[in-house]
């Protein structure tokens, strides 16, 4: 019985070390933290290890509850820094992250190429490949004539019940909502989200869901954003993709953004995925991939691809918008029942 | 000592987490109309489970049924997999452009229908299993002196089914706590539980962790009203016990063939529907599984092996009475029935640390994770087989000189090889069928296999995602073969 005792011993230890293994800490890698989808964000992490040499460690965020909350995750373990580098789906909550002092500013040789309101002065955090919120479109239920044109058809009689929008206490839509707080103030937009929800407006667990609802033609359009839109597209569904408000309050462009976490363990590794990432090469993969719109000047876009400089984009003040979220968030709760 | 630093000491720092502040969301009545509606719903799942799962068990345990071992198999396939998965396989069918899919089949797919459909194809077989056990574990002397008295199917339905109440009602509190803790299914066909709502709290606008615990307090509440009805239900240690004892059919007619093939085929049919969408992306999907398979046979392999280190010391004492095993027994319970999202809320402020860092760094925090969540199935099992068996044998060890280590080795593992097997394979299923636990803190670069479905679910290539289902499900298959080849030989 010995050598059995011995055997579990020693294959616990080997099971151990198989499980410990990894956690060195090397100059030569990055450890990541993204909300950006993992659909799009892996191949740029392959491409940037295969140019950097730089072993890149992500975790990416889920897509149906955003329950992981990778930024949250980033709170909770700010006494004890586990990430690098937060590339975050929107510019919004790197700027709660620095408001509670868990960013370290980087001005990266590659920020310069970049238009001055698609990032922080202080180098918080830098934009790249920005989404837009859109309104995706069944055109087997609507004809070209009838096509909604602004976010506010939402709540329009005309589409009662054929409607859809993400919840608004994840991901994008939280930023939207929060975006349009910061222009309408707090009580109108919760006064649209209550006519759009006595409108039927159903309430999908994520943008992607949205998409799903349209391209099945369960309802007739929904507020996603544009990369979901492009997998509508590239699925070969009836839809089409209207770009909201563009002869007043205009469509809301929501640039991804990377952050340098403070503290993070591998200092220069996250300088070198941060200047991979901010890269022109970074712009055109996610342009291709996820119908991400570069910010740069120059980019080549694939068909169908809008540039930001072609929309009418929502006049937003980033710092005033995650003001709003933080202010929001007790009443887009019980908006929700939760 | 390992359970304790596992559940105990995360706990502890989400108690610290709470304030007067965020216990408010305790006072609100939206927060008990949730409840409200999560437990009627948890009801639903435990009352179809258990009028399917009884007569199917019945019939498995004691009809002549052709290629008997097939149908219970494929019935009980999906209890090996991740919920989330089910759900996957009934959407390719009954979503809009699912295989049979429209409007309407959506319509009911996506709600609380659809919902109570995914929950009980996953959770009948453990009503059906334990029936079968209950009702195999009966003196067959009295089955035969009924059946010189009165038809099978009296036999069947007044003698050997009530024979199993016990092990029906455990199945029943399992069900229900499965089913109250389950969040993937739920979010993904937009069913509001109450489970989400802690979620919220995590990842939502804002990071309340204290609101998080809070909600979590009536869920905690609620698992030790399981832990003492279960108790109060099963009457003794031997509600999980595994033996199983074989004897000869009952001529029921052909009802019990038709009911078994049914079981098989409504069982597996989510997983055809995968295969079938799979196709296309088989050759991709390794590309895109990374090392997220490998990553699963390591954390929950190696979780399982701490669990059944645990089932053996910590089972073989509750069996015995001993009151620190009852103590531990209720930790273990108590880690079962936390919400995943408090458990890691609590994992991530109770490890991560400079001092812990090798721990928290790696996959070794999911393996804390498992171990705080599934030890308690295999203690219970090894607990129940060693209660069931005289001590007599432990005794005749002891006067013979053998010392505690001595008598577990050569005389509680040999006598209990099967069931320490059985707690080996049950944490490690239930580690490969994990989400809700390891999504939370699992480390950089460690994901498991089926947080990489779930994070891909949405926007990855449909194929590819039904592809890396299907390799769970050959993974988990893979699993629960071996142990029941292992166990086999033991018998």
């Amino acid at each position: 019985m010995k050598a059995t005792r011995r055997d579990l011993i020693s294959g616990g230890a080997v099971l151990l070390g198989a499980a410990l293994a990894g956690c060195k800490r090397s100059s030569s890698e990055a450890v990541v933290y993204t909300s950006v989808d993992q659909v799009f964000a892996e191949p740029v992490f392959h491409a940037i290890e295969a140019k950097l040499g730089l072993k890149v460690r992500p975790v990416f965020d889920t897509e149906e509850t955003k329950s992981t909350g990778v930024m949250n995750r980033l709170i909770a373990e700010g006494s004890n820094p586990q990430a690098d580098v937060f590339w975050s789906g929107d510019p919004v909550r790197p700027l709660s992250l620095a408001k509670r002092g868990l960013v370290e500013p980087y001005a990266s040789p590659e920020a310069t190429a970049l238009p001055a309101g698609f990032r922080a002065e202080d180098g918080t955090w830098t934009g790249i490949a920005a989404r837009a919120r859109v309104l995706l479109v069944n055109t087997s239920k609507i004809t070209a004539g009838e096509r909604p044109k602004s976010i506010r058809d939402l709540a329009n009689p005309r589409w009662k019940g054929q409607i859809a929008l993400a919840n608004p206490l994840f991901g994008t839509t939280t930023m939207h909502v929060a975006a349009l707080a910061s222009i309408w103030g707090d009580d109108a937009l919760i006064d649209f989200l209550d006519a759009a929800r006595a409108n039927g407006a159903r309430l999908a667990s994520s943008n992607g869901e949205v998409k799903r609802l349209v391209a099945s033609g369960e309802i007739a359009f929904g507020l996603t954003d544009t990369d979901d839109a492009d997998e509508a597209h590239k699925d070969g569904a009836s839809v089409e993709t209207v770009y909201p408000d563009q002869r007043d309050l205009g469509t809301l462009v929501i640039p991804s953004a990377v952050v340098r976490v403070k503290g993070g363990p591998h200092a220069e590794g996250a300088k070198r995925l941060i200047d991979g990432l901010l890269s022109a090469e970074t712009e055109k993969q996610m342009a291709e991939s996820g119908a991400h719109m570069p910010l740069r000047a120059g980019v080549p876009v694939p068909e169908g691809v809008r540039r930001v400089s072609d929309l009418r984009a929502m006049n937003v003040d980033f710092a005033k918008v995650a003001d709003a979220m933080d202010r929001l968030q007790g009443r887009l709760k019980r908006w929700v029942g939760l | 000592m390992a359970v304790g630093l596992a559940v105990l000491w995360p706990l502890a720092h989400v108690l610290l987490g709470m304030t007067t502040a965020s216990l408010a969301v305790l006072g609100r009545a939206t927060t008990w109309a949730l409840l409200g509606r999560t437990l009627l719903s948890c009801l639903e799942v435990t009352a179809t489970t258990v009028v399917l799962g009884v007569p199917l068990g019945a019939v498995f345990a004691r009809g002549r049924i052709p290629a008997r071992r097939v149908w219970l198999a494929l019935h009980a396939l999906p209890l090996f997999l991740p919920p989330f998965v089910i759900a996957l396989g009934w959407f390719h069918w009954l979503g809009e452009r699912g295989l049979v899919g429209s409007a309407r089949t959506s319509a009911v797919l996506f709600g609380p229908v659809g919902h109570l459909l995914v929950l009980t194809t996953t959770f009948t077989p453990i009503v059906t299993a334990l029936t079968m056990l209950g009702m195999t574990g009966l003196d067959a002397s009295l089955e035969e002196a009924a059946l010189l008295v009165a038809p099978p199917w009296r036999v069947l339905t007044r003698l050997l089914v009530p024979a199993a109440r016990s092990r029906i009602a455990v199945a029943a509190i399992i069900v229900f706590s499965l089913t109250l803790s389950e969040v993937g299914v739920p979010m993904f066909l937009r069913v509001p539980v109450y489970g989400a709502a802690v979620f919220v709290r995590l990842g939502g606008v804002d990071f309340a962790p204290g609101e998080a615990a809070s909600l979590g307090v009536p869920m905690v509440v609620l698992g030790f009203v399981l832990i003492g009805l279960e108790r109060a239900l099963a009457s003794s240690h031997g509600a999980l016990r595994l033996r199983w004892r074989t004897r000869d059919p009952m001529d029921l007619g052909a009802w019990p063939g038709v009911m078994t093939i049914f079981a098989g085929l409504f069982a597996s049919a989510p997983l055809l529907a995968l295969a079938v969408r799979a196709v296309p992306g088989m050759g991709r999907c390794w590309s895109w599984a990374g090392p997220s398979m490998a990553n699963s046979l390591v954390v929950s392999g190696a979780a399982a092996a701490i669990a059944m280190g645990i089932a053996l010391i910590a089972g073989h004492a509750l069996a015995r009475g001993s009151l620190w095993a009852s103590a531990l027994d209720r930790v273990t319970v108590t880690g079962f029935f936390l919400p995943s999202a408090v458990l890691g809320t609590g994992i991530i402020a109770g490890w991560n640390r400079p001092a812990t860092q090798r721990l928290y760094g790696s996959l070794a925090i999911v393996i804390v994770g498992f171990v705080a969540r599934y030890t308690a199935l295999g203690t219970r099992i090894v607990a129940a087989s060693i209660a069931n068996t005289s001590r007599a044998y432990e005794d005749a060890g002891s006067l013979g000189g053998a010392g505690y280590f001595r008598q577990l080795a050569r005389i509680v593992i040999p006598l209990h090889a099967r069931e320490l097997v059985a707690a080996f394979g049950i944490a490690m299923v239930f580690g490969l069928r994990d989400l809700e636990t390891a999504v939370l803190f699992y480390p950089p670069g460690g994901e498991t296999l089926t947080v990489r479905i779930f994070t891909l679910e949405a926007n990855g290539p449909s194929s590819v995602v039904a592809a890396l289902a299907l390799l769970q499900v050959i993974l988990s298959l893979a699993v629960v073969t071996l142990g029941a080849i292992v166990m086999k030989r033991l018998r």
